[in-house]
């Protein structure tokens, strides 16, 4: 070969390894731009005034006097709607009469259903019971999709046979040309933010509301304590078990059969998959040594120390071992014994490194999922104070962004709590990982001097 | 002036204190041995336990049909507990996952370790520290909100597949078989690099030819782990895979859904939990116990593989 051909393959090989990492990098703008970005629409959104009403309601937030004005106003710029379905139903409707009038009664209440998810309950109707019946849309982005619904009717072809078939948006109006309510779409098109004034608003309360009627109104609050209450519980079990024996294999272990046993069974257990930590957590914490009748954030907690210990372990280690040496040899030269060596000495010298593995394992065990489906997650509960932890399961970001986006009833509802869910995750996982990159940076630097 | 008493005290030798030295000595070391084979038991634990429920379903069920039918009807009468297209979508997802990791990855880590500059390859750590970092339920929710409507978009007919988990999970696969296989690189060494270089290769033919032979046990560990990390993952498949227990047609066509060992478990428990004692619930420990086996065998060939390398290049 040619020493041009050798030059071209090398500058070839080369660029397949450029483009490896590109691409490794272009997989993680890809994944988190669409979680970080549609999950800021979870905190800052154009919020309607009927978000306003929900939050004066159910949390007594905001000003009542600035609303009742709104309210008034809003009522004005509605007015209109109700008096054209009062009309179409005292003079179309009633010239109708059979099948015909079945079926414009059909069409009729197509539309109240989705003005009234887009305003609320009609003007003198009774307070429904379900709380997503008693507000409209709160959120601008959510209305315009509404605002679609009312405007067209979805139908679909399945004329062309070969195909699938072919979603057809039809006009509504057309459903009721000639009648009272025709002007209506015109209507509501035009003077939409009149009937809902949409704001932008930074809301907060995303993070520190409890939720209401299965996630669609609200926040995210109890599963955020959630999610901390097994994190700490978790650390309360790995660190101080991952230190100790991070002692032992840097300081005390002579190398051996069992020495090397044990570090095995170390790198096994991190081997373990997350979801069979879980089984083992039923079978064992739930079903055997009962530390809870059923799931609760102790059993959750164990279970996620054991999966994280590995973890602490293996970084508590490598920074013992990465203290001086002369450190050591200075301690025992003044005297100090092995123990106290190791107490005194090592431990502090050490301590940033293990703090920066504790950090990174933080986030690990914050982010599991499978561990705690069996034993510690429920879907729907209250922030539960500290000494029912040893009883209570608890909701959890993880779980609950699991448990939203496939087995909640109105998920395209909730799309943005899903996202701003994900995105909390992510983003606290993601910090707790800087804070150590941060860490080890620093310590790398107090080593070189 | 004078010594503290306590410090004089401990000055002095006599054999009741050597003793007492030499006991607390003992214990202190006991003590930590004990609180450091807390992991190892903790394995143990989770291997009786997981077999303890799972050896029910076998004594119940037998073990032909578990590994050879495909009829998984585990809730109607009469119930079937075929899993065997269970463990072959598995199977065909950790092969997709492996598939886009392992290339994706050595590239990267040969990249790494030899071609890129100090400085770029520091601000390139990071990226592989989150990949890692990024919980496996945001990976789900991805590859099933955003990733599933655009392989529909590009013609699929379901966005819930295969691909889409195989994907996903090289994706998470890949900071684990980056850095192991990076570290399987470095610890080659200068000498070899040096010596090839002065023969006149160029730095292709120097990894490709010297270095990576040389690294292949350590690059074989790394793709065994990332293999282990995408057969244990539970969120992902279970969101995005479809779950439909069924083998596709034919077998490689990563474009129909899947349903997995870690995803049933998952998935059925719920149903399973209160029919303690039931095969429809120990079945799931022998999903379990499955699982556990394969990553315990993978693990061990893995560390035999590295200190195979270990003591090649010592001896070298």
């Amino acid at each position: 070969m040619g020493m041009k051909a050798r030059n071209l393959l090398d500058r070839l090989f080369s660029g397949v390894g450029v483009l490896a990492i590109v691409v490794m990098g272009l997989a993680l703008v890809l994944i988190l731009a669409p979680i970080f970005s549609r999950g800021a629409g979870a905190y800052i959104f154009k919020a309607t005034v009927e978000h306003r009403r929900m939050l004066l309601e159910r949390f007594e937030r905001g000003n009542a006097e600035a609303l009742a004005a709104e309210a008034e106003a809003v009522r004005e710029a509605r007015a209109p709607v109700y008096a054209m379905l009062a009309r179409y139903a005292a003079e179309d409707l009633a010239g109708l009469s059979g099948r015909e009038k079945r079926e414009a009664r059909q069409r009729l209440e197509e539309v109240e259903d989705i003005l009234q998810e887009l305003f609320g309950p009609m003007p003198g109707a009774a307070t429904p019971v379900l709380p997503r019946q008693q507000y409209g849309a709160t959120r601008w982005d959510r209305a315009e999709v509404k605002l679609d619904r009312l405007l067209y009717v979805e139908t679909w072809d399945y004329s062309d046979s070969g195909s699938m078939g072919q979603q057809v948006l039809k006009p509504r109006r057309e459903e009721f040309a000639g009648t009272a309510l025709e002007p209506l779409f015109g209507y509501v098109e035009t003077h939409l933010e009149a009937m809902l004034r949409p704001e932008w608003t930074f809301y907060w309360g995303f993070l520190t509301d409890s939720s209401f009627d299965a996630h669609i109104f609200g926040g995210i609050w109890p599963e955020l304590v959630g999610t901390i209450y097994l994190t700490l519980g978790a650390m309360v079990f790995a660190v101080p078990l991952g230190i100790v024996s991070a002692i032992y294999f840097a300081e005390y272990a002579q190398e051996g059969r069992l020495v090397s046993l044990l570090r095995t069974c170390v790198s096994t257990l991190a081997g373990v998959p997350s979801i069979v930590f879980g089984l083992f957590g039923l079978a064992f914490f739930i079903n055997t040594m009962h530390v809870s009748r059923s799931k609760s954030v102790l059993a959750g907690s164990l279970t996620l120390g054991m999966l994280i210990l590995p973890t602490v372990i293996r970084a508590a280690e490598e920074a013992i071992r990465a203290v001086p040496h002369s450190y050591k040899e200075a301690a025992v030269g003044l005297g100090a014994g092995r123990w106290r060596t190791v107490v005194t000495v090592i431990l502090p010298a050490a301590l940033p490194g293990i703090l920066t593995g504790t950090v990174i394992s933080m986030g690990r065990a914050a982010g599991e999922t499978a561990p705690i489906i069996f034993t510690a997650a429920v879907s729907v509960g209250k922030v539960l104070s500290p000494w029912e932890t040893l009883t209570q399961p608890t909701p959890a970001l993880s779980w609950n962004i699991y448990n939203l986006c496939t087995e909640h009833e109105a998920v395209d509802e909730i799309r943005h709590v899903q996202f701003g869910m994900a995105a909390t995750l992510v983003l606290a996982v993601l910090l707790l990982n800087l804070v150590a990159i941060i860490m080890r940076a620093r310590i790398s630097n107090k080593l070189k001097g | 002036m004078g010594t503290p008493r306590s410090s004089r005290q401990s000055l002095v030798m006599s054999a009741r204190a050597n003793l007492a030295a030499a006991l607390s000595r003992w214990l202190g070391n006991g003590l930590l041995l004990a609180i450091t084979s807390v992991a190892a038991i903790g394995v143990l634990f989770i291997l009786f336990f997981i077999a303890r429920d799972a050896v029910p379903f076998f004594q119940l069920r037998g073990f032909k049909e578990f590994f050879t039918s495909t009829h998984w009807y585990p809730s109607q009468e009469p119930v079937e507990f075929g899993a065997l297209s269970i463990f072959v979508g598995s199977g065909l997802v950790t092969l997709g996952a492996a598939l886009v990791a392992a290339p994706l990855g050595v590239a990267a880590a040969l990249c790494l370790s030899d071609v890129l500059p100090f400085g770029v390859r520091q601000a390139v750590k990071p990226v592989i520290e989150m990949l890692a970092a990024i919980p496996s339920v945001a990976y789900g929710f991805f590859a099933l909100v955003v990733f599933a409507p655009w392989l529909q978009r590009l013609g699929a007919i379901t966005g819930t597949n295969a691909l889409n988990v195989s994907i996903i999970l090289g994706i998470m696969a890949l900071p684990t078989v980056v850095s192991v296989s990076e570290d399987a690189l470095q610890a080659v060494g200068r000498e070899l690099r040096e010596g090839s270089y002065a023969l006149g290769a160029t730095r292709a033919e120097t990894l490709l030819r010297t270095i990576v032979p040389a690294a292949s046990s350590g690059i074989l560990a790394a793709v065994l782990l990332g293999i282990m990390r995408a057969l244990g993952e539970t969120m992902v498949v279970w969101m995005a895979s479809g779950n439909a227990a069924q083998i596709p047609d034919p077998w490689f066509n990563f474009l129909e859904p899947v349903r997995t060992l870690t995803a049933t478990i998952a998935g059925d428990m719920g149903e399973a939990d209160h029919v303690t004692g039931s095969a429809r619930y120990h079945v799931l420990f022998a999903m379990g116990l499955c699982l556990l086996l394969f990553c315990f065998a993978c693990n061990l060939i893995s560390e035999w593989v590295v200190s195979i390398q270990r003591r090649k290049l010592k001896g070298e």
